[in-house]
């Protein structure tokens, strides 16, 4: 059954569409606020919010979009309003945002090179890019969550793969270096598995 | 790769290997990149840096108990209210708010509505029972009007009387006044709204002519832009106060009424003494003036203590004749004011002009509420932020924890 009709059914009452809806994309909810946000408590915190505003938004939905879509415009303005009060607890309270702090992380994590790199970037074609290579939202998706034209989001993500091909080359290339002239730490294929269960977003 | 002369950008490259493009341009992509190295060289390139992204694995959610049993919960979503029952108590709850607002400004209308047609009909209705009544019907205009009668009553006898008498010699006045009954000066104040001001402005001047009346003061005031008003001190016969009043009233809508009777028998009567008294002391001193001789010095001393009576009688024969009228004629007081209608005013004279001025007063307007704006900012600004500050903090830290534990609260329920 597609996610529209689960959703749909979901709205009528049915508990079980919706525990369906959640075993789909608890996975994809968690992953979007992990990629974005440091801390994996809080990521956890939103991924429960984004559900529960789904279940509170459920009399208001109407299929006109996809569901993938309609979750991710959940996620991402809980996304912003939860970047907004850390801004302000920044501002006001001297919290400071937690930062991804590499040097903390297990160096031989596999995705940290494309993180860093992904980090380099300017923060709107930052996210564009993870839209579509995490969400796998289309263009005309990106455009309407970000509010920006279908160009705009075009040429912005092309920059953005470029400038990541050239930061990444580089650093694929020192990578294997590494691997090739230090056996020993090799970042094993099971890396990104032994992290997760670390429960690191990494 | 050179754009211009490249027949495949590479963003279409790109939106290729995305799926974003059309089928007929995606063979066409797809083709020209089999040939062209520098567009198979893009393609490979941005492959290898979409699947880099692979690298950056997310572990699965620690899903938390409160969500686990949440959704072992079915009754927890069954809790939430199916949409056709949740839309049916809404509509029902939205219609009783409509309803309690449409009864609230219906009591709000008649609250305003009832009062003033009560007042409005409260003299018509009065008129009426008046005349029913045959204008007894006012206690206080009633008992005053009453006493009037029967003072004027009185006086009928005291005026044969005094007639008889012929107390007062020469300036008897003509209706006679004796001294055994009260005499009332009346002062009636009346306050009247009429339709139309100039209709009202022409019964009130054939009132004073048909009771032989007059009006002592008339002020008229037409301020612009507002009702016009008219105050008038009038004059009336005692006896044709009632029918002048009841006919003034009738002119309109009575707004307010007072009536006064000042009892002036004890001074009417005290100087009625004491002209009888210095008018006997004149006859006896004009007949030692007559009878007894005597030096010059006395002569001229009795002239002068003459003259000094005579004028002492005239001064109080004045005194007398004013009381007497007050007492003939009553003052009415009458504030007649108008029903202020809008009125349009004359014509502009000309579209330019019309356009001119209200291109100059809009500017002024514009500039005038800018300029407010800014002095508002100017002096609010700072203290509103202030306590914005002050307020806001506290408010949003408040509603934030109450969302979370409505959040924790649901979740403990489930």
């Amino acid at each position: 059954m597609s996610d529209e009709r689960l959703m749909l059914a979901f709205a009528q009452g049915s508990s079980e569409a919706f525990t369906e809806l959640f075993h789909r994309y608890k996975q994809p909810v968690y992953g979007f606020f992990c990629r974005r946000i440091a801390e994996p408590a809080n990521a956890e915190e939103l991924a429960q919010e984004t559900f529960f505003a789904l279940l509170r938004a459920r009399d208001h939905y109407q299929p006109r979009a996809l569901f993938r879509t309609y979750l991710y415009a959940i996620s991402f303005k809980i996304l912003r309003a939860h970047r907004r009060k850390a801004a302000f607890r920044a501002t006001f309270f001297g919290h400071r945002n937690p930062v991804w702090d590499v040097s903390k992380r297990d160096a031989t994590e596999s995705g940290l090179w494309v993180r860093r790199a992904v980090e380099k970037l300017d923060p709107l074609d930052r996210e564009i890019v993870m839209l579509r290579e995490f969400e796998q939202l289309s263009y005309a998706e990106i455009a309407d969550l970000l509010e920006l034209r279908l160009n705009t989001v075009r040429s912005r993500l092309f920059r953005a793969r470029t400038a990541l091909r050239d930061l990444l080359e580089p650093a694929a290339r020192a990578a294997k270096s590494v691997l090739e002239h230090h056996p020993a730490q090799t970042a094993s294929p099971n890396a990104a598995e032994a992290s997760a269960q670390k429960g690191e977003c990494a | 790769m050179n754009d211009t002369s490249h027949p495949v950008a590479p963003e279409e490259v790109m939106s290729f290997l995305d799926g974003e493009l059309s089928t007929d341009r995606s063979q066409f992509v797809s083709s020209h990149i089999e040939e062209c190295f520098d567009c198979g060289k893009l393609r490979d390139s941005l492959g290898n840096t979409s699947r880099a992204f692979a690298h950056w694995v997310v572990p699965a959610p620690p899903v938390a108990a409160g969500v686990k049993n949440l959704l072992a919960s079915s009754a927890f979503v069954a809790s939430f209210k199916r949409p056709s029952q949740g839309g049916l108590s809404l509509a029902v709850s939205r219609r009783r708010q409509w309803a309690l607002l449409v009864v609230s400004v219906v009591l709000v209308v008649l609250a305003l509505w009832v009062p003033n047609r009560v007042a409005r009909d409260l003299p018509v209705t009065e008129a009426r029972q008046a005349r029913a009544n045959g204008g007894n019907s006012e206690s206080m205009n009633g008992s005053l009007d009453q006493f009037a009668n029967e003072s004027r009553g009185r006086l009928q006898v005291p005026r044969a009387q005094s007639n008889e008498i012929g107390m007062r010699g020469t300036q008897e006045p003509s209706n006679g006044w004796g001294q055994n009954g009260p005499l009332i000066a009346r002062t009636v104040s009346l306050s009247v709204v009429v339709k139309d001001f100039d209709a009202g402005r022409a019964s009130m001047d054939a009132v004073l002519a048909r009771h032989k009346g007059y009006a002592a003061s008339l002020n008229v005031s037409t301020p612009l832009g507002a009702a016009r008003r008219l105050e008038a001190s009038l004059r009336i016969p005692a006896p044709k106060l009632e029918a002048a009043l009841h006919e003034l009233k009738s002119l309109g809508r009575v707004e307010g009424e007072s009536q006064n009777g000042e009892e002036v028998t004890a001074e009417h009567a005290d100087l009625v003494a004491r002209i009888k008294n210095d008018r006997e002391t004149e006859v006896r001193l004009q007949d030692i003036l007559r009878t007894r001789t005597g030096k010059v010095k006395d002569v001229l001393d009795v002239e002068q203590e003459i003259a000094r009576v005579r004028g002492e009688i005239e001064q109080m024969e004045a005194e007398q004749k004013n009381l007497e009228h007050r007492v003939d004629f009553a003052t009415i007081d009458l504030k007649l004011a108008e029903e202020y209608k809008a009125q349009l005013g004359t014509p502009a004279p000309s579209v330019v002009i019309q356009l001119r001025n209200a291109t100059i007063n809009g500017f002024r307007t514009a500039f005038g509420s800018l300029l407010a704006l800014v002095l508002f900012l100017a002096e609010s600004a700072p203290s509103l932020m202030l306590w914005l500050m002050f307020a806001g903090i506290p408010a949003w830290s408040l509603w934030r924890r109450y969302r979370r534990a409505q959040s924790r609260s649901a979740l403990a329920g489930a």
